[in-house]
């Protein structure tokens, strides 16, 4: 069969009874044993999968089918609590963790008919931007540079979903997103990456990490699959009081991918000396795609960019720091023993967290203390309606902005920066869309000199998915990018 | 590499970061001490880059969903049972979480 089937072809060879959901299910978990080396699954789930293949093709030949996309099999973040199958958030203080029960997100999949694989690496509580934070090690990213031989990070914190989806161990994935953490893996390993509008999908279930700012989306190889995964897991839920009770759309039967008269914004303060000359060409090459397929381009200015990422790093990590006080070894997770009840919670949370997720509730701890909640938390709080307030005045101007998803493209595993400012860069990008609440996706537009997938992304105003998908498409359709990694893992 | 800030190098006073390992019960380990306070020091002082903004006549925003809470009917539904709920305690005891002896 053809190697890296999309959403649409595989159900289009479902449909024409050319293969079966047994066999594709067969096929991925084979593609999933050759891939190990990539490290991208904490747990395969493969007896579960052929069962539920197994159920799929009976109604398929039943004519009872769940949707259009039954028995299509995907890879599941391992941060989305699935019932009976351990969920770790890839940290050993819930490596023995098995949830009683389902995410909203993979209830509407198994409604769906979708069949889950298993459980993704990613970084540790989704708190990093490379998958080194997992405690099940970090993810290898299936693309690398034609200068060398050295294994590059997939980006994080959905790093295992998006090498997965990139190295074809799966049709697509499910991710989640709270600075970045969808569009950044997919801009480094060549695939789309949606991340939706604050409340648009149930948080319900989703192991939680910065409960504002977090939102589940698909990473997927085309942005019709966007669409289509998009629509499956998107709705109201009355169990997230933070989610929207705006009606679902039929995201992938309304794609139209005309941009005549749109305009599109292009934002200064995202223009750097220090962005390589390949994104900063490819971002152009992008502005006169959009003007030759009939939209305009508007300058337009974001003045609160940069104050975006230090605003990140005061509510994400107070966000975090309340979220993870929960794992104290009494109700569930890892319980290390310790002389009295506080030796015991220090005890554990000191053996079941890592340096990152450490870092950070400290952090978060010392933002909300006595004497700097105003001083940090507030401000930060306020800033952020500042940035969001930048926003609102250019979408009154523009349909939507065009930036550069990465200020890099994939870097090599060993070649992380010492200082955690420096890694938490990468988010430049992606991080004030989060702050704000708006949806945006990263797409693949070319490789760089080093034959390394470039990302560029789209922003729109909240609620706004349709006309996201519709620019992307758009792009999509006339780069035709179809680059995909050579598949060195398989021996 | 990609650097948009000038930052220098704090480091993060030591008794305080023990003081905070104390609220977030999180032992610090005497050995990692030198490196997390340069760490800890180098976010603080990236997000002490805020204190010159101006947001006197700003309201805070908590998250960005313009909408107000929704109301669900009250009715009672059987689900989380306390048996499965403690098939994933560390420690139980008849049915409930068992924990070290507290005496105040």
């Amino acid at each position: 069969m053809k190697r890296n089937l999309n959403f649409i072809e595989a159900s289009s060879l479902l449909e024409a009874n050319e293969t079966t959901s047994v066999e594709l299910t067969k096929i991925y978990l084979d593609n999933i044993k050759e891939a190990k080396e990539l490290n991208c699954f904490n747990t395969i789930t493969a007896e579960q999968a052929l069962d539920d293949a197994e159920k799929s093709d009976l109604r398929r030949q039943q004519g009872k089918l769940k949707s259009q996309f039954d028995g299509i099999p995907i890879g599941v973040k391992d941060l989305f609590c699935t019932k009976n199958i351990k969920t770790t958030a890839s940290s050993k203080i819930l490596s023995n963790f098995v949830p009683s029960y389902e995410s909203a997100v993979t209830q509407k999949c198994i409604d769906a008919g979708l069949i889950s694989l298993g459980k993704l690496n990613c970084d540790e509580f989704a708190m990093g931007s490379t998958n080194k934070t997992s405690y099940y090690g970090p993810v290898t990213n299936p693309w690398k540079s034609n200068k060398s031989d050295a294994k590059l990070v997939p980006g994080g914190s959905s790093g295992g979903s998006a090498a997965a989806v990139a190295a074809d161990l799966c049709i697509a994935s499910l991710g989640t997103d709270t600075g970045g953490s969808i569009r950044q893996p997919a801009s480094f390993t060549g695939t789309v990456g949606l991340k939706p509008t604050y409340g648009r999908v149930s948080r319900w279930g989703i192991i939680a990490f910065a409960s504002s700012l977090d939102q589940a989306g698909p990473i997927t190889k085309t942005v019709e699959d966007a669409a289509a995964l998009f629509e499956i897991i998107a709705g109201h839920d009355p169990k997230d009081s933070t989610s929207s009770i705006k009606e679902n759309e039929s995201f992938f039967d309304n794609l139209n991918s005309s941009v005549k008269g749109m305009k599109i914004g292009i934002p200064k303060e995202f223009k750097s000396d220090d962005l390589p000359a390949s994104t900063q060409k490819v971002w152009d090459d992008c502005k006169k795609l959009l003007q030759n397929n009939g939209a305009e381009l508007i300058n337009i200015s974001l003045p609160h960019t940069m104050d975006a990422l230090p605003t990140y790093y005061i509510i994400a990590p107070a966000e975090a720091s309340s979220n993870l006080a929960r794992y104290d070894g009494v109700k569930y997770g890892i319980r290390e023993e310790g002389e009295n009840l506080i030796e015991m919670y220090e005890k554990t949370r000191s053996v079941g967290f890592g340096d990152e997720v450490k870092r950070r509730i400290l952090i978060g701890t010392y933002v909300l203390s006595s004497g700097y909640y105003d001083a940090y938390y507030i401000k930060a709080q306020k800033i952020r309606s500042l940035i969001k307030n930048d926003f609102n005045q250019a979408f009154e101007r523009v349909d939507a902005i065009l930036t550069p998803s990465t200020p890099s493209t994939a870097f090599e595993i060993e070649n992380e920066p010492n200082d955690p400012v420096q890694t938490y860069l990468n988010d430049i990008f992606t991080v004030p869309i989060n702050l704000a609440g708006i949806p945006a996706i990263s797409i693949p537009f070319a490789n760089d000199e080093n034959n390394l997938p470039i990302g560029l992304q789209l922003i729109t105003n909240s609620f706004e998915e349709q006309k996201l998908l519709n620019i992307a498409k758009n792009v999509q359709d006339t780069v035709n990018y179809e680059s995909v990694p050579k598949n060195w893992w398989q021996k | 590499m990609f650097k948009p800030y000038i930052l220098e190098n704090m480091e993060f006073d030591k008794d305080s970061l023990y003081k905070l390992g104390k609220l977030s019960k999180i032992q610090i380990d005497e050995s990692k001490l030198k490196s997390l306070s340069s760490d800890l020091g180098s976010i603080i002082e990236f997000i002490n880059r805020l204190k010159s903004i101006d947001t006197e006549n700003v309201d805070p925003t908590s998250n960005s969903l313009d909408q107000s809470l929704v109301m669900r009917d009250d009715i009672a539904s059987d689900v989380n049972s306390a048996n499965e709920i403690l098939e994933n305690a560390p420690q139980k005891e008849l049915d409930f979480f068992s924990v070290p002896k507290v005496i105040e």
